[in-house]
C-alpha cells in the first residue's frame, strides 16, 4: 500500500514510463544467461574431475551440442510464450471488465432495460433510414457510367422543366456537341398505359413511349432480343414492344422464346422485340412496357409540329463534359432554334440539365434527409439521456469507484471499465437495433411501395451493417465518455473520507443541466418538424378535390376478348344490373380513377386556334359519373344513354371549367365544336373543376368522353349507395357476375381508400415524423425528470432546513420547478432557432402550410412546456414531502 | 558413453525432463545430470537439447520457471512441475511403458 501510494503520487503518464523502465529483460538475455550458467557449471565440474580448463571447456561444449541452434529455438519459444501470456492477460482483463460490467448492469435491470431499449430504437431507426438513404440516394444508378447521364428539359421563364416537342429534341440531339447520345420519352406516373388482352386476364400496363436513342443512351442492353432500332420509330411500323423483366416473369412465366411472339395491346397485335434485364426501371419502377414514340402518333398526328411539347429527354454527356458546359452549349442550340422558328420557340430559349440521379430522387431526397436528420436527433437525445443517467449512476457509484482506486485501480483502468459498460449497452442496443432496422426498412419500403424511386435497391447489406456497428460504437463512446471522464477523475478521493457524494458536484449539475437543455432543444426541432408534416397532411386531406369520395365503392375490371365485339352492349348490361341493385343511388363508370388521370397526346383544335398536338387529360366515363361523384354540372348537361351510339350519332364531350379557361373558349362553350384527333366533337356540358391528379396537384383542364362511344377494355364502376361502401362493392361484384359469371374482377375498394393511397407519401412523412417526435418528447421528459429527481435527492438536506426554517411547501415547489423550467426554457429557445432552420429545409415537402407556421410552433412550445411541467412537478412534489425533523436529526 | 550409448527417441526427452523435475525444482544442468545418472550413463543426450525441451514444456504450462540462486551461489533459472505437468508425466510414463513393453514382447517372441 505504501509503495502504491508513492507511485500514485505521480501523474499516470509518468507511471507508465516507470513501468517501461522496469520491464523484464528480453528473452535473448534470459536464454543466454541460462545457457552460460550451464556451461560454466559444466566446465567447473570437469576441472574438478581433473581436466585442464581448456580441455574442460572443449568437453563441455561438445556435450552441449549445437549452441547457436538451441539458443535460437529457446529464444523463439520464449518469445512466443511471452506473447501468449500477454494476450491472455489482456484478454483476461477484457473478460474481467466485461463480466464486471455485465454484473453491474444486471444489478440495475431497470436502468439497463431503459438504456438498451432507447439505444435499440435510436440505432435501429437510424440504420433503417440509412439503409433507405443508401439504396435510394447514395447508390449509383444501375447503368454504365451513370455519372454521365443527365435529364434534359427545355426551359421557359415560367417552366424551368419544360417538355420538348419532337422536332426540338431532334435538333438538340443532332446539333449538340456535349451529348454523346440522347433519347426522348413520354411517360406520366400512373397515367400512361396500354391494355393488354389475350391469354390470361386483361391487364392495364404502365407504358413508356420512347424515341430512337433511348436505350442506347442509358447503355443497358436487353436481356433477350433487341432494343428499338431506327426502323421501329417510323409511324405505322411501330407495333413493337419491349417488356420489363417483371412483366416477362409475371405474365410470360420467363419464357425464353417470348421474343418474336405477338401480344395484343389496345386490341392490336404487337411483336415482342426484347426483354430488359432486372433492375432496368427507367423512367419508373412501375414501367412494364416500352413502346416507340411513333406508336402514339400513328394516326397521322402532326407530331412533327414544333409547338407541340410533350417529351422528356435523357442524355449521356461525352466523357469529360461537365453539366454546366453542356447546359451552356444547349442554351446556345435553343437560341439558334428561336432564331430559326420564332413563332414556336420564342419562349423556350433555355436549357435545364440535371444529373439523372438527382432528377430521379430529387423529389424524395428532402423527405429522406429530413427523416435521416430526425432519427439522428433521436439518437442524440438518447445519448444525452444515457449520459445523464450514467452521470447520475456514476455519482451514486462514486464510493465504489473510490474504493477501487484506493485498491490500486488506475484512473485509466476505471475509465476503461466505465467505457466497457457503455459499450456493452451500445452493443446490446445495436444488436436489438438491427432487428428494429430490418423490420423498419422493410416496413418503410412497403409503406412507400411505388412511391419511392429505386426502392428495389434498398437492402441491409454489409455497408449498412458496418454503419450500425460504427454507430453503436460511436454511441457507446459518445454517451459513455463524459461520465467516464468525470467518474474516473481523482477529485473523488475526498469521498473516501466520508464526504457525501453531492458535495463538490456543482460541475456535474451544470453538465447535466446542459444535457437537458440540448435534449429539449432537439425535441423541439423534432416536434416542429412533425407538426409541420402533420399540418401539411391535414391540409392535403382537407383540400377540396372538386368531388366527394365519401361513400363511393369502386369495382375495377377489364373485359377479355370474349366481349371484344360487343363491349358497349356488355357495359350497358353491367351498368343496368348494378343500377337495379337495391340501395344503389347512382352508378358511373370511368376508365381511370382520380389520381390516375389519363394524359393522352391528342390533336386538338378549338375554334379560332390552330390544330395542335397536346397533352390532354382525358377521362372516359359513362352517364351519372358526375352525379355519383357529386361533381356539379355548371352548364349544359351530363351524358345520356342516347349519346352512346358512337360515331353514328354526333360525338359529344363534356369539359371542365379549367378547360374553358385554358383554351379560351369564347361565349357559351356548350354546343361549340372542337376537333379531336381529326373528328368534330360537340361540347354538351361544362362541369366543375376537380383535382384529378391528386390533392397536391393543380386543377387541370379535363376532357370527358363517353366511354360507350369510345369503349375501353378496362373500367372502374363507381357506385354511390346506402350503407358500408365495401358491402355495396361486394353486391356490385355479384351484379357483374350475374351478367357474365366468368368476368374477372381486378380490384374492389372504396374511393376514399384510393384517395388515401394518393397521399401515402406525405402521410408516411407525417407518421414517421410524429413517431420520432413522440419518442423525442418521451426521452426529453425522462431526461428532465431524471435530472430534477436527482437534484432533489441531492438537496434533501437543504430543503429540509428550508422547511424547518419556515419555507412553505409552495416555496419549495416553486424553487424546484423553477430550476427545471429554466432548463426547459433555454432548451425551447435554442430549439426554436433550430426548428426555423429545419423548416426551411422542409419547405419543399410541405403543402398548404408555410414553413414558419406560427400555429405549429405555438403548439409545439405549449406541448413541450406541458410535458416539462409534468416532468418537473413529480420530483418537486416529492421535495415538499421531505420531513424536516428527520433531516435535521440526520445532521 | 561413446558408441554404446543409445540415441534418444523423439518425444522421450520430454518425459525424462518431466520426471527429472518431478523430484524437485531443478535448473537445466541439474536436469541433465539427473538423466545421465539415472540412466546409468546409457542415454546419450546433447545437453543443449534439454533447453528447447524445457522452454517447450514451460510454454505448454507443464513447467514453471523462476530465477533463483544455485548451490554455488549463482543466478540460475529453476524449473518446477505444475499440476498439469504432473498429470502429463503420469500419462507420458504410462504411454512409454506400454510402448516399450509391446516392442519388447515382439522382439522376444520366438
Amino acid at each position: 500500500m505504501a509503495e502504491g501510494d508513492s507511485r500514485r503520487a505521480l501523474p499516470w503518464p509518468f507511471r507508465r514510463l516507470l513501468r517501461l523502465a522496469v520491464r523484464p529483460p528480453a528473452p535473448e538475455q534470459d536464454v543466454d544467461e541460462e545457457m552460460r550458467f550451464h556451461l560454466e557449471l559444466s566446465v567447473e565440474r570437469l576441472v574438478k574431475s581433473g581436466m585442464t580448463p581448456e580441455a574442460a571447456r572443449q568437453e563441455a561444449l561438445r556435450r552441449f551440442g549445437d549452441v547457436a541452434n538451441y539458443r535460437d529455438t529457446c529464444v523463439e519459444l520464449s518469445r512466443r510464450r511471452e506473447q501468449e501470456v500477454g494476450r491472455a492477460r489482456r484478454w483476461g482483463a477484457l473478460v474481467q471488465d466485461v463480466r464486471y460490467g455485465v454484473r453491474g448492469l444486471l444489478r440495475t435491470p431497470g436502468f439497463t432495460l431503459v438504456a438498451v431499449l432507447t439505444l435499440a430504437l435510436g440505432i435501429g431507426a437510424n440504420t433503417a433510414i440509412f439503409g433507405v438513404v443508401r439504396g435510394v440516394l447514395l447508390r449509383e444508378l444501375p447503368y454504365p457510367a451513370p455519372e454521365r447521364l443527365v435529364q434534359l428539359w427545355q426551359r421557359a421563364p415560367e417552366t424551368p422543366r419544360g417538355v420538348f416537342s419532337f422536332p426540338d429534341f431532334e435538333d438538340w440531339r443532332t446539333q449538340s456537341k456535349s451529348l454523346e447520345s440522347a433519347g426522348a420519352y413520354f411517360y406520366a406516373e400512373g397515367r400512361t398505359g396500354v391494355d393488354l388482352l389475350g391469354d390470361g386476364e386483361p391487364q392495364r400496363l404502365s407504358a413508356a413511349y420512347v424515341s430512337d436513342g433511348f436505350f442506347q443512351t442509358l447503355g443497358s442492353a436487353p436481356l433477350l432480343g433487341r432494343p428499338f432500332q431506327a426502323q421501329d420509330h417510323v409511324p405505322g411500323q411501330a407495333d413493337v414492344v419491349v417488356l420489363s423483366h417483371g412483366l416477362w416473369q409475371r405474365r410470360f412465366g420467363g419464357a425464353q422464346d417470348v421474343v418474336g411472339r405477338s401480344v395484343t395491346l389496345e386490341g392490336k397485335p404487337h411483336t415482342v422485340l426484347g426483354v430488359m434485364p432486372r433492375g432496368f426501371d427507367f423512367p419508373s419502377p412501375a414501367t412494364e412496357v416500352w413502346l416507340p414514340v411513333a406508336w402514339l402518333t400513328q394516326d397521322s398526328v402532326p407530331w412533327q409540329q414544333r409547338g407541340s411539347r410533350w417529351l422528356m429527354g435523357v442524355g449521356r454527356l461525352k466523357p469529360g463534359v461537365t453539366v454546366d458546359s453542356a447546359r451552356a452549349e444547349l442554351e446556345g442550340v435553343s437560341r439558334a432554334l428561336e432564331a430559326e422558328h420564332p413563332a414556336s420557340n420564342a419562349r423556350f430559349v433555355g436549357a435545364t440539365v440535371v444529373p439523372l440521379h438527382e432528377a430521379m430522387v430529387g423529389e424524395v431526397k428532402t423527405s429522406l434527409l429530413v427523416l435521416l436528420g430526425a432519427v439522428a436527433f433521436i439518437l442524440l437525445i438518447a445519448c444525452a439521456n444515457l449520459a445523464n443517467l450514467l452521470l447520475a449512476r456514476g455519482t451514486v457509484r462514486a464510493q465504489e469507484l473510490a474504493v477501487r482506486t484506493a485498491l490500486g485501480a488506475s484512473p485509466g483502468r476505471l475509465m476503461r471499465q466505465l467505457l466497457t459498460e457503455s459499450l456493452l449497452l451500445a452493443v446490446a442496443g445495436g444488436l436489438l437495433g438491427l432487428v428494429v432496422a430490418v423490420l423498419g426498412a422493410e416496413g418503410l419500403v412497403q409503406l412507400a411501395a411505388g412511391r419511392l424511386p429505386r426502392a428495389s435497391e434498398v437492402r441491409l447489406d454489409g455497408a449498412v451493417l458496418a454503419f450500425t456497428l460504427g454507430l453503436s460504437a460511436a454511441t457507446g463512446v459518445l454517451f459513455g465518455l463524459l461520465p467516464a471522464l468525470r467518474a474516473s477523475s481523482p477529485s473523488l478521493q475526498p469521498l473516501l473520507k466520508g464526504a457525501s457524494p453531492g458535495q463538490g458536484a456543482g460541475g456535474g449539475r451544470r453538465l447535466r443541466g446542459g444535457l437537458v437543455v440540448v435534449e429539449v432543444a432537439l425535441a423541439v426541432v423534432l416536434a416542429s418538424g412533425a407538426g409541420l408534416a402533420a399540418r401539411s397532411l391535414s391540409h392535403l386531406l382537407s383540400t377540396d378535390m372538386g368531388f366527394d369520395p365519401q361513400g363511393v365503392s369502386v369495382v375495377h375490371f377489364s373485359i377479355g376478348s370474349a366481349h371484344d365485339n360487343e363491349r358497349t352492349a356488355y357495359y350497358q348490361r353491367v351498368l343496368e344490373a348494378v343500377r337495379a341493385l337495391p340501395g344503389v343511388e347512382s352508378v358511373g363508370a370511368a376508365k381511370t380513377l382520380p389520381g390516375q388521370s389519363d394524359v393522352e397526346m391528342i390533336r386538338l383544335a378549338v375554334p379560332g386556334k390552330p390544330d395542335e398536338l397536346m397533352r390532354v387529360n382525358i377521362q372516359h366515363i359513362s352517364r351519372d359519373y358526375f352525379r355519383t361523384l357529386h361533381i356539379p354540372v355548371k352548364a349544359g348537361r351530363d351524358f345520356t344513354d342516347d349519346d352512346r351510339e358512337g360515331k353514328q350519332s354526333r360525338f359529344v364531350v363534356v369539359v371542365n371549367e379549367a378547360f374553358v379557361r385554358r383554351y379560351g373558349l369564347e361565349g357559351d362553350p356548350v354546343e361549340q365544336t372542337l376537333t379531336l384527333g381529326g373528328d368534330p366533337v360537340t361540347i354538351v356540358g361544362v362541369v366543375g373543376d376537380t383535382r384529378q391528379a391528386g390533392p397536391s396537384e393543380p386543377v387541370e383542364p379535363m376532357l370527358y368522353v363517353h366511354v360507350l362511344q369510345n369503349s375501353r377494355s378496362s373500367v372502374n364502376l363507381m357506385v354511390r349507395g346506402r350503407g358500408d361502401p365495401m358491402r355495396v362493392a361486394a353486391d356490385v361484384q355479384k351484379a357483374v357476375w350475374s351478367v357474365d359469371p366468368n368476368q374477372t374482377i381486378n380490384r374492389v375498394t372504396t374511393l376514399e381508400q384510393v384517395m388515401r393511397e394518393g397521399v401515402a407519401r406525405p402521410r408516411l412523412l407525417a407518421v414517421l415524423m410524429g413517431l420520432f417526435a413522440a419518442l423525442g418528447l418521451l426521452l426529453g421528459a425522462v431526461g428532465i425528470y431524471g435530472v430534477l429527481a436527482y437534484t432533489v435527492s441531492q438537496r434533501r438536506r437543504e430543503i429540509g432546513v428550508r422547511l424547518a426554517l419556515g419555507a412553505t411547501p409552495g416555496d419549495v415547489l416553486r424553487m424546484v420547478m423553477g430550476g427545471g423550467l429554466r432548463l426547459v426554457g433555454a432548451g425551447v429557445a435554442l430549439g426554436l432557432a433550430g426548428a426555423l432552420a429545419l423548416a426551411r429545409l422542409m419547405e419543399s415537402v410541405l403543402y398548404g402550410v408555410r414553413a414558419h407556421d406560427p400555429l405549429t410552433f405555438a403548439c409545439v412550445v405549449a406541448g413541450l412546456l406541458a410535458v416539462a411541467v409534468l416532468a418537473s412537478w413529480l420530483p418537486a412534489r416529492r421535495a415538499t414531502r421531505v420531513p424536516p425533523a428527520v433531516t435535521l436529526r440526520a445532521e | 558413453m561413446g558408441d554404446t550409448s543409445l540415441e534418444l527417441l523423439q518425444g522421450t526427452l520430454d518425459v525424462l525432463v518431466l520426471k527429472a523435475v518431478s523430484w524437485g525444482p531443478q535448473h537445466g544442468y541439474g536436469v541433465a545430470e539427473l538423466i545421465r545418472m539415472h540412466s546409468g550413463e546409457a542415454l546419450k543426450v546433447d545437453e543443449g537439447a534439454l533447453y528447447p525441451a524445457l522452454h517447450r514444456l514451460e510454454r505448454r504450462g507443464w513447467l514453471e520457471a523462476e530465477w533463483g540462486v544455485s548451490e554455488n551461489n549463482r543466478r540460475a533459472k529453476f524449473y518446477r512441475l505444475t499440476g498439469e505437468g504432473r498429470a502429463q508425466l503420469r500419462a507420458g510414463t504410462q504411454h512409454w511403458l506400454a510402448y516399450s513393453d509391446a516392442v519388447t514382447r515382439v522382439l522376444r517372441s520366438a
